[in-house]
């Protein structure tokens, strides 16, 4: 646990320097997704229905937040195997007596905390544009935003363990954005079948918080039992994908190329 | 002598891109490197030198045969494996260019785990023994290519590993800065007692550094000794010939023919006989046409030589 620590305070820091210098491309990426959110707010305001604006409003906030934070999550360790791979560092990562995917999850927790404090000012930025202000209790929010997580973090290991195979999966990724958008826009009302799909329970319950001022009381255990089974299923399938791949890298000798 | 490295009979073949042939990176590999022992991993390109690296450091899986590293299993018992070896794989591409000194040595010395009240007093004792202290809050990236290795050299020794494996540890320096390195890695394997395995095309520096060398070729070991046992092997029967007349076509036909490592230059004809008593058949050659000899003197031969005779001969030790 302790060489877990270790490892996970100096991914941390890591992100923290990468965040640090290259400062114009961190005030650059918040600042294209504030004016895209103003401009997806006065979108709403101008063409939507002016009865249903304000609850669209909200909706759009939260939904453009999660959808930010699960972009970061889900591509975050892609991005870092392709990278550290193109420029040769990614074997000397697998040369650490610290299992290889406990050091891609401290990174992963890296980047999630280090985002986390950036959403957290661009939610308050976004609610005092907007003049909507939702309900941001922590002690309700943060049970249900840790699982959903857990959740985004297991499938973020399904993508590690395709970067590790193939390492060029740029064009995926991008990819990987709109589907991100489809699994945090769409409501669990609209589309039920969508409970299976990975942290969309879990960014439905936080949207029930967030905009109709939800309790965890309020829940059902069905609600509960969708959450963490969602969690838990696909923390298990990233888990055991990524070291599939792994094993296959390594038996195919991929782990140094590019 | 005590081995900390057990590579027994590791085979690895891949399947070739766009085609369904089959290629034997190494082929039965097997040997032992004992405790403090610096030793050189030599090989051509293609060897399966990468291979047999890679497999040590359990980055790569053979496809058949094991590697032990201080009795632990490189597959088997990686993370304990793992505690015994650290590695400079590709020179300075092996640290963070975006992050300066200090920061990639407190970055890989936590990344394997080590409490931060310990990684300090280890880095600053590194940028002490390397000299980087000026350099210690410079990015990577604007260090000279001699720093930024010395850098990974130094990323290595920080995890403060039985065995050190350093892949090609001077490529791409200047002079100057390579026997820098070189003073250095005799220095750490002095001190501190560690043993170094050294993969090189550098031969000056297996000459100058290394103890034993492993000599790979076509993914099977082709010599396995001490440096100097080699040398001696082949010191005797080099020898250098200054000629007063070039030498006929037909002379250099059987020259060629029964000596087929020797070269000829000008007047000059350097040559390395197997056997001492084949200096008779050479002057055979020479009294065919009666050439004249201006001087003849036993050369004293390098180790690119030797390691080039054993390649191009394929001979085992």
């Amino acid at each position: 646990m302790t060489a877990f620590w270790n490892v996970l305070r100096v991914n941390t820091m890591m992100e923290f320097l990468e965040l640090r210098r290259y400062k114009a491309n961190t005030i650059s990426l918040l600042l294209t997704f504030y004016i895209i959110f103003v401009g997806m707010m006065f979108g709403i305001q101008v063409v939507g229905d002016p009865a249903q604006a304000s609850t669209n409003t909200q909706y759009v906030i939260v939904n453009y937040i999660f959808w930010y934070f699960g972009m970061m999550t889900l591509q975050s360790i892609g991005w870092t195997i392709s990278d550290e791979a193109m420029k040769g560092t990614l074997e000397q990562l697998y040369m650490s007596p610290v299992k290889p995917w406990k050091i891609l999850l401290s990174r992963l927790l890296g980047t999630i905390f280090n985002h986390f404090v950036l959403v957290v000012v661009l939610l308050f930025l976004s609610m005092a544009t907007a003049g909507e202000w939702l309900n941001v209790n922590p002690v309700t929010i943060f049970p249900i935003l840790v699982l959903t997580l857990a959740g985004m973090i297991g499938t973020s290991f399904i993508v590690a363990g395709m970067a590790l195979v193939f390492k060029q999966i740029n064009a995926f990724l991008q990819i990987l954005q709109f589907i991100v958008a489809g699994l945090t826009f769409v409501p669990l009302s609209v589309a039920p079948f969508m409970v299976g799909a990975p942290f969309v329970k879990g960014v439905d319950m936080t949207r029930q918080i967030m905009i109709h001022g939800y309790t965890l009381a309020d829940f059902s255990m069905g609600d509960y039992a969708w959450l963490i089974g969602n969690t838990v299923v696909y923390g298990i399938i990233g888990f055991v994908f990524y070291n599939a791949c792994e094993k296959h890298a390594m038996q195919k000798g991929l782990l140094g190329h590019y | 002598m005590e081995s900390i490295i057990s590579v027994k009979g590791i085979y690895k073949s891949y399947k070739k891109r766009k085609s369904s042939e089959i290629f034997t990176a190494v082929n039965d590999l097997s040997f032992d490197v004992g405790k403090g022992e610096i030793v050189g991993l030599l090989g051509p390109n293609g060897a399966g030198k990468t291979t047999t690296i890679k497999t040590i450091c359990g980055l790569l899986v053979p496809d058949q045969g094991s590697v032990t590293i201080n009795g632990f299993d490189s597959l088997k018992d990686r993370d304990k494996a793992l505690r015994h070896i650290s590695a400079v794989l590709e020179g300075n591409r092996n640290i963070y260019w975006r992050l300066t000194v200090y920061e990639n040595l407190v970055y890989f010395a936590g990344n394997r785990g080590v409490p931060k009240k310990d990684i300090r007093r280890k880095v600053d004792e590194l940028l002490s023994l390397f000299q980087l202290q000026d350099k210690k809050d410079e990015l990577v990236n604007n260090l000279s290519r001699g720093m930024q290795q010395k850098l990974a050299v130094s990323v290595a020794m920080l995890a403060d590993t039985d065995v050190v494996l350093l892949d090609e540890p001077t490529l791409g320096l200047d002079v100057e800065t390579g026997y820098e390195v070189r003073d250095l890695l005799r220095k750490i394997a002095r001190d501190q007692g560690k043993t170094i395995i050294i993969s090189t095309h550098d031969m000056p520096v297996v000459q100058d550094l290394c103890e034993r060398t492993i000599i790979i070729n076509a993914g099977k070991v082709v010599a396995d000794e001490r440096v100097e046992e080699l040398l001696k092997l082949f010191e005797t029967s080099a020898y250098q010939i200054e000629l007063q007349e070039p030498l006929t076509d037909e002379q250099q036909t059987m020259l060629l023919a029964q000596f087929p490592i020797h070269q000829w230059e000008a007047l000059t004809l350097k040559v390395n006989l197997d056997q001492e008593q084949d200096i008779f058949k050479l002057m055979d050659i020479l009294k065919q046409n009666e050439t004249p000899i201006e001087t003849i003197n036993r050369t004293e031969i390098n180790f690119e030589q030797v390691f080039r005779k054993l390649v191009n001969e394929g001979v085992a030790s």
